[in-house]
Order: C-alpha cells, then sequence, then structure tokens
C-alpha cells in the first residue's frame, strides 16, 4: 500500500511533463505547421530539417491532426486564435476562411502547378501555396483485363448509345461464382465474385468524372446546379446503373461509408477496373499480388475529363511571427523544400520542376505515371469551390447515398440533394 | 438441465457477439498489411506477425510518449474527482445547509448538457486562460468532480445508517473523521466503481484532448491512434494493433477490480 502510495505520488510530481519532444526554443521563433497526412508529414519533417540548417533561429513544429476531425478542430482553433500558424487545406474548405480574413494573401510566387493554383486564387488573390494535387486515372488488373480481352486504354463511354462499348466490356469482366456474366442467363448478382469497376459514391474519383466527360457540371458560380443540367443527370444516372442494373460494381450498402472497400477489392483481385488517384499509388503497390498498370480515364461523349485536386498550405492571420511564417511558406513553395514529398513518392507535388522525382520513383517500381499526367494536363473538371461548399457537401451527401442505394430516383434524388446543400450554404 | 442448456446457449451467443469485434481487430493486428490488402478480412493471420506491435512500441510510430501523457492524466483525473467527488457528496448526503437541495438539483441537471454543447465555451475559456496546448488544459475542466459521480456518492451515502455516524459523534469524531473512518470503508465497492468508470472514461476520451492540445507534445493515446489514419490510407493492420494496445490496461484494470464492480453492481443496481 505504502509503495503504491510512493509510486503515485511519483507519478503526480512528474505530471505534466512530457517526454515527447519539447517546444523550449531558447530565443528560436517556432513556427507550427498543421497537416493531416502523417505519411506525408514525415516528408516534411526531412524538408524542415534542411530548412532548418539554413535559418537557425526558426524552427518548425510539425503537428498531425487525424483527418477525421481535422475540419471538426480547425474552425475552434481558428474562432479562438490558437490555429497554426501554417495549415493544410483543401478546396471544400479555405473559402470560408478567405473570406473572413483569417488567412494571410500569398505574396510570394513560384513555380506551381497552374490548376491548383487556380483553384486557391479567389477574389483575385492567391490564398494558399500548392503542396500537392491528384489527378485520376484507371488502375487495371492486368489478369484480369487480358481474360475478358479488354483493352483498358481505348475504353469508351457513351450513355445514349445502347451497344454502349463500356458496358459491353464491363459485363465481360465480372463475373458470378460459377463464371457466367451479367446478362447470362442464370447470373447470380447475390454471388459476383469479380467485379468489372468500381462505380461508387465517390464524387472526386468517379461521379464528377463521369459528370465532366459527358459535358456536365456541378456548380454555377459558389451554387449547386447538378439536378437542372441534364447531362449531369445522365451521366449520375449511368454511373448508378452499373452498380443496380448491370451489376459491375459492388453494391453500394458497401461501398457508400467504407471509402476503403473498392481498394480492398481491387487489391483482392476481385475488381478489374479500379478508377482512383495517384493518393493510392502506395496501397495498391504494396498490397497488389498480381500485375497491375494504369490506363487513360474513359473517353467519353465530352472526351476524357477527370478531377484535379489540390492541397494547399495556408498561412493564419493571426500569427504571433509573420516574418518567419513568410520564410517558411515561401520554404515549401520552392522545389527544394518539396523534393522530400516527391522523391519520396508520396504525391505529386505543387512545384513543377521537382514533378519528375515523384515520376522516377515510381518508375523505378515499374509503374508508369503519365496517364495521371495526360489527365491533369487535359480537360479538367473543377473540385467544388466556395465558402461553405464543404457543409453544402456534407447536406446532401445522405441523399446521394439513398440514390446510389437505389432508393431514391436520381432525378428527384439530385433535385432533393441540390436543395438541401444550397440550402446548407446559405448558412 | 434443459433450462440450464439452454441458458449457457443463450450465454455463449451473447458471448461471441461481445468478443467477435475484439478477435477480429486482434487477430488484423498480426497480419501484414499485404495479407489484409490481399484476403478477406476474416481470414485467419498466416504467419502471424509482430511488425505491427514493434513499429507501434519501438518503431516510427511509437505509442509510449502518448501512453506516458495519458496514464498521468487519468492518475489526476481520477484522483482530482475522487477526492473532490467524496467531498461534495458528503457534504450533499450529511450536511445541513442553506440552499442544499437546490445547489444540488441544479448541479446535477448539468449532466442533462450534452458535453459537445459546452465544448467551444469550454474551449474559449482555457485559451483566454492560456491552458490550450497545455497537460492543465486536458485536465482542469474534469478534475474536480462530476455530477455523476457526486450522484452516485450522494445516493450511497445517504444509505448508510445514521446510527453509525451518531456514535462515532458521541465519540467525538468531527465531520473529517467520520468521513474518513466510518464513511469510506463502508463505501469501498462504490468507490471502486466510480475509479474504474472514471479511469475508462478518460482512457477513452478523445474529443476534448484533441481540441485543446496540438501537435506531439501532449498527444493522449486516443488522439495518436486516430493520427495513423489518413485521408487515403487507412493503415488498418497498424490500428488494429494500436487499438489493442490501447485496450490493455483497461482490461487489467478491471481485472484487479472487478470483484468490486461485481459487489457494487448488486449493492447498488447500478451498471
Amino acid at each position: 500500500m505504502r509503495r503504491l502510495f510512493l509510486t503515485i505520488t511519483a507519478l503526480l510530481l512528474t505530471a505534466g511533463c512530457s517526454i515527447a519532444g519539447n517546444d523550449d526554443a531558447d530565443g528560436k521563433t517556432t513556427v507550427t505547421f498543421r497537416l493531416w497526412d502523417e505519411q506525408v508529414a514525415t516528408a516534411y519533417e526531412q524538408s524542415f530539417a534542411a530548412f532548418e540548417k539554413t535559418h537557425p533561429e526558426i524552427t518548425v513544429d510539425v503537428q498531425v491532426v487525424p483527418w477525421a476531425d481535422y475540419w471538426t478542430k480547425l474552425p475552434a482553433d481558428v474562432a479562438a486564435g490558437t490555429a497554426a500558424d501554417i495549415f493544410w487545406t483543401n478546396t471544400s474548405n479555405f473559402g470560408l476562411y478567405a473570406d473572413n480574413g483569417h488567412l494571410l494573401p500569398v505574396d510570394v510566387s513560384g513555380d506551381w502547378t497552374k490548376s491548383v493554383v487556380d483553384l486557391y486564387t479567389r477574389g483575385g488573390k492567391l490564398w494558399g501555396v500548392p503542396q500537392l494535387w491528384d489527378s485520376i486515372a484507371l488502375y487495371y488488373n492486368k489478369d484480369l483485363v487480358t481474360k475478358a480481352g479488354v483493352d483498358p486504354a481505348a475504353l469508351t463511354w457513351d450513355p445514349s448509345r445502347p451497344d454502349d462499348p463500356f458496358r459491353a466490356a464491363l459485363r465481360r469482366l465480372t463475373a458470378d461464382g460459377a463464371g457466367r456474366h451479367p446478362g447470362e442467363a442464370g447470373f447470380d448478382p447475390k454471388d459476383i465474385t469479380t467485379y468489372g469497376f468500381n462505380a461508387a459514391l465517390d464524387q472526386q474519383a468517379i461521379m464528377w468524372d463521369f459528370v465532366g466527360s459527358n459535358g456536365g457540371t456541378w456548380q454555377t458560380g459558389d451554387a449547386f446546379t447538378f439536378a437542372d443540367q441534364p447531362k449531369t443527370a445522365q451521366a449520375v444516372q449511368y454511373v448508378v446503373d452499373l452498380i443496380n442494373k448491370e451489376h459491375v460494381a459492388p453494391s453500394a450498402a458497401d461501398t457508400n461509408t467504407n471509402s476503403d472497400k473498392a481498394l480492398q477489392l481491387f487489391t483482392q483481385g476481385r475488381i478489374a477496373l479500379f478508377q482512383s488517384g495517384p493518393y493510392h499509388l502506395k496501397a495498391v503497390h504494396d498490397g497488389a499480388g498480381f500485375p497491375w498498370g494504369i490506363a487513360p480515364l474513359l473517353d467519353g461523349p465530352a472526351g476524357r475529363v477527370g478531377v484535379v485536386h489540390g492541397v494547399a498550405a495556408v498561412a493564419s492571420a493571426r500569427t504571433a511571427h509573420k516574418e518567419a511564417t513568410t520564410e517558411v511558406l515561401k520554404w515549401i513553395g520552392s522545389a527544394d523544400g518539396q523534393r522530400p514529398i516527391a522523391a519520396g513518392g508520396y504525391a505529386f507535388p505543387g512545384v513543377t520542376s521537382v514533378q519528375p522525382a515523384f515520376v522516377d520513383h515510381w518508375r523505378q517500381r515499374g509503374v508508369d505515371l503519365q496517364p495521371f499526367l495526360d489527365s491533369a494536363g487535359g480537360t479538367t473538371f473543377p473540385a467544388p469551390v466556395g465558402p461553405r461548399v464543404g457543409s453544402g457537401g456534407t447536406a446532401y451527401a445522405p441523399v446521394l447515398q439513398q440514390v446510389f442505394l437505389g432508393q431514391l430516383g436520381v432525378v428527384d434524388g439530385l433535385r432533393k440533394a441540390q436543395n438541401a446543400g444550397n440550402e446548407a450554404m446559405k448558412g | 438441465m434443459r433450462r440450464a442448456v439452454l441458458t449457457y446457449l443463450a450465454l455463449s451467443l451473447a458471448a461471441v457477439v461481445i468478443l467477435a469485434p475484439y478477435l477480429m481487430s486482434v487477430q488484423t493486428s498480426v497480419k501484414t498489411p499485404r495479407q489484409f490488402a490481399q484476403q478477406p478480412p476474416l481470414a485467419p493471420p498466416r504467419p502471424p506477425t509482430g511488425e505491427n506491435y514493434a513499429e507501434l512500441t519501438v518503431g516510427g510510430h511509437t505509442l509510449i510518449p502518448p501512453l506516458v501523457i495519458t496514464v498521468q492524466v487519468v492518475l489526476v483525473v481520477v484522483l482530482g474527482q475522487l477526492v473532490c467527488s467524496v467531498l461534495a457528496a458528503y457534504a450533499f448526503a450529511r450536511l445541513d445547509f442553506p440552499g442544499r437541495d437546490a445547489i444540488f438539483w441544479v448541479y446535477l441537471a448539468t449532466l442533462m448538457v450534452p458535453a459537445v454543447a459546452v465544448l467551444v465555451p469550454r474551449f474559449v475559456l482555457l485559451s483566454e486562460a492560456g491552458l490550450v496546448n497545455t497537460f492543465w488544459g486536458i485536465v482542469l475542466p474534469s478534475m474536480f468532480g462530476s455530477p455523476y459521480a457526486i450522484f452516485l456518492l450522494r445516493q450511497f451515502f445517504r444509505a448508510v445508517p445514521q446510527e453509525l455516524l451518531d456514535a462515532a459523534r458521541i465519540d467525538g469524531a468531527g465531520h473529517p473523521r467520520v468521513l474518513r473512518h466510518v464513511m469510506l470503508p463502508l463505501s469501498r465497492p462504490v468507490l471502486a466503481t466510480l475509479l474504474i468508470i472514471t479511469a475508462v472514461t478518460h482512457w477513452n476520451d478523445f474529443l476534448w484532448p484533441l481540441v485543446v492540445t496540438s501537435g506531439a507534445r501532449w498527444e493522449v493515446l486516443t488522439v495518436a491512434v486516430a493520427g495513423l489514419q489518413s485521408q487515403y490510407q487507412g493503415n488498418w493492420t497498424l490500428v488494429m494493433a494500436a487499438t489493442t494496445l490501447a485496450t490493455m490496461p483497461l482490461l487489467v484494470l478491471f481485472t484487479i477490480f472487478q470483484k468490486h464492480i461485481v459487489k457494487s453492481i448488486t449493492i447498488t443496481g447500478m451498471k
């Protein structure tokens, strides 16, 4: 008992002492940098180690906040003025902070990917330093496409053609436990062992790409107008039919709430064509036990159109040390500052000149990233913008989930979703 | 006999339902990421690997610093709560002072306010006090007792026969001595229950530490485990190993206090 008491006292005396790092900067200025990806954080640590050598008066404290709670924590921190000096943001969430004067406009310039610069330009000013970007292409399982005689690089789709080549190819790629394909007598949609495609409510990787490839858009200005556009509705209908009518994609009951489901089916060798971004390169490379490749996006009525999305680093307007923050911002917008991100194979860097380092990383592992570059260089579909588009998206998500489950018709569902989204954006 | 068989059948079924998620997380934690990616979730680990655990203890994702922080937080909060709640409950149960019941019911009513509702005001309060991203920022809001603990103890203290207290008073004991030598020895089961409930609650507390701290310095276990997952990287094998590790101390705690807990449930009818 006595010993227990002593132990507890000792522990209490040391309470409030952390063994994880310290921020005793001894005269140095500490700039905090927040992001949501613990893997890319490793690359930043490397990058800042080099920075601190040339800037001995500044230390950079990298803080990882879990993605799932990033957008819960940020508003509280911004409101209380305790946000990190520099933090990562995506397009859905930065507009509100830019409009409310919480961010410092970026007055340095750099050799940055133009599409990402465009995404973060609002009211004629640039608000973030491009850090990384994603485009969409088609991963494919070589064994499965060879067996079905499908050339993934030559796929085209057209929702209005009854003999749509993409649907025909997907039917050949999909098989049930007895080896029968959809459309054949006795095909059992409840016992599918191999799916053709990962059609799902994945806006960035699937839905918006089809919408764009059909000539539709999602927003007009900041407002959602997807329900008003027949071409958008037609594309969504096409994707939903792939799941519920054609049975060539996993059920939305599995994919709606588990965004990893399609990836897992692909690495298990149970999906032939997996449309996604470079953010899944590592998972596919580490997980797949079969030969795979990357093909360009499908060619549709309006051509090959894919979403380009970028992550930027923004600086808080309430930073206590503006000069040091600007120095760090300059560094992470420079080629040297971003090289670890590219060379480590984490993502396409925002700085154009270090892009080859990323491509080389994957070429050495036998992966050709050209389809992603083509996708970004071709016609692109802008990621959603606007100050409150994040809350709009949250508001319409449950309605779209019902649409993908087949519980709600596409036309009615889109209308309902659009109203809910625009209502939420009014704030 | 037949009834016993049925009872056991029902009980084992319930045990399976309750234990299955834990077993799944344990078996996923000894798989390689590659096996997890290639095979269905229920496939047995072949061969079992310790690499996830190694990564979490001595590797780049070590959970030791967050574990130390979490132990400190739980210790301070549990001690603070037990001491303050015992004193408050004794006052509410056994002392006569004007407005006693009114204060008690008002305090109890705060039980009805969801924690999320006070999250932002509380955060602003602490940030004005300069306590954001400090150890005391994590523990201060909950270390001075909780309405639940005070209610539980007050009910228990009220049930102690007045004669026992009167006897102690006649022998010349003041309130502190009555509390120390009569009340507390009688309340062991309920104190044990309270201890474990408080420890578990704060061991698992996620939202408040997440909001009030940033960065590795004061990161608690729950926040560190959540940080293993990114937008596109599930890291499931690592996360399952981490949750298994994080649950372990609670199982030990439960084993130690098991007898008291079962006893207190039978005494108070509380769960």
